[in-house]
């Protein structure tokens, strides 16, 4: 009856795109305490602290590998949402399309927080 | 966001004018919403994690679970509350 539409995920049974779910979350979750511990030690923060901290060979790598963990994390989770709610049921025939456009804007602005986040990190 | 990064990283007085802009009761409010919002993800998204693990998995696990999401993320958000205040 239906045709397969479900071209976009990471894998085929759906198993990588949960382990990278996790996986990325993990990376988010440190990042997130360790920037939050870093402002709250730093009351009266100076620009030399700040600039030296994102300096640093450790904070770029680290920033980077956090891009792209956001990236995977929230590509997960909105196809996860236009999966489950920009369906036949509720769009009729437009679901499939509306869905891809829907994705593919998601897409592109992951791409672009990955080009800018880099440029960011990459010329401290 | 990202630009806000960006123009705090740049030169010190990008870092001074982000840095004084958060004097601002708005912008404060706006933070701390993001962050509350944030926060209020991550807390259940630990408790997805433990889930995954096997621990209340059950209806009234999963009852439990989510009383104690809110309550943690209830004393998060007031706590960033105060400190952003």
């Amino acid at each position: 009856m239906d045709m397969v539409t479900n071209v976009t995920n990471f894998s085929r049974s759906g198993l990588f795109d949960w382990m990278f779910q996790r996986g990325s979350a993990l990376i988010l979750a440190a990042y997130f305490v360790f920037m939050l511990g870093f402002l709250v030690t730093h009351p009266g923060l100076t620009y030399a602290q700040w600039h030296g901290l994102f300096a640093s060979e450790f904070m770029r790598v680290f920033n980077t590998l956090v891009l792209v963990a956001i990236t995977a994390h929230s590509w997960v989770g909105m196809w996860t949402i236009s999966t489950d709610y920009l369906t036949p049921l509720s769009l009729g025939k437009w679901a499939t399309g509306v869905r891809f456009l829907f994705q593919a804007v998601c897409g592109v602005i992951m791409f672009v927080i990955i080009v800018l986040g880099l440029q960011i990190f990459w010329s401290v | 966001m990202l630009l806000l990064l960006h123009h705090s990283l740049a030169t010190e007085e990008g870092f001074e004018s982000v840095k004084d802009s958060f004097a601002n009761p708005l912008v404060k409010l706006v933070v701390w919403a993001m962050l509350s919002a944030l926060m209020y993800h991550v807390v259940a998204g630990i408790r997805h994690l433990i889930m995954d693990i096997g621990i209340g998995e059950t209806i009234e696990g999963g009852r439990t679970g989510s009383k104690i999401v809110i309550a943690v993320a209830v004393v998060l958000i007031i706590a960033t509350g105060v400190w952003i205040w």
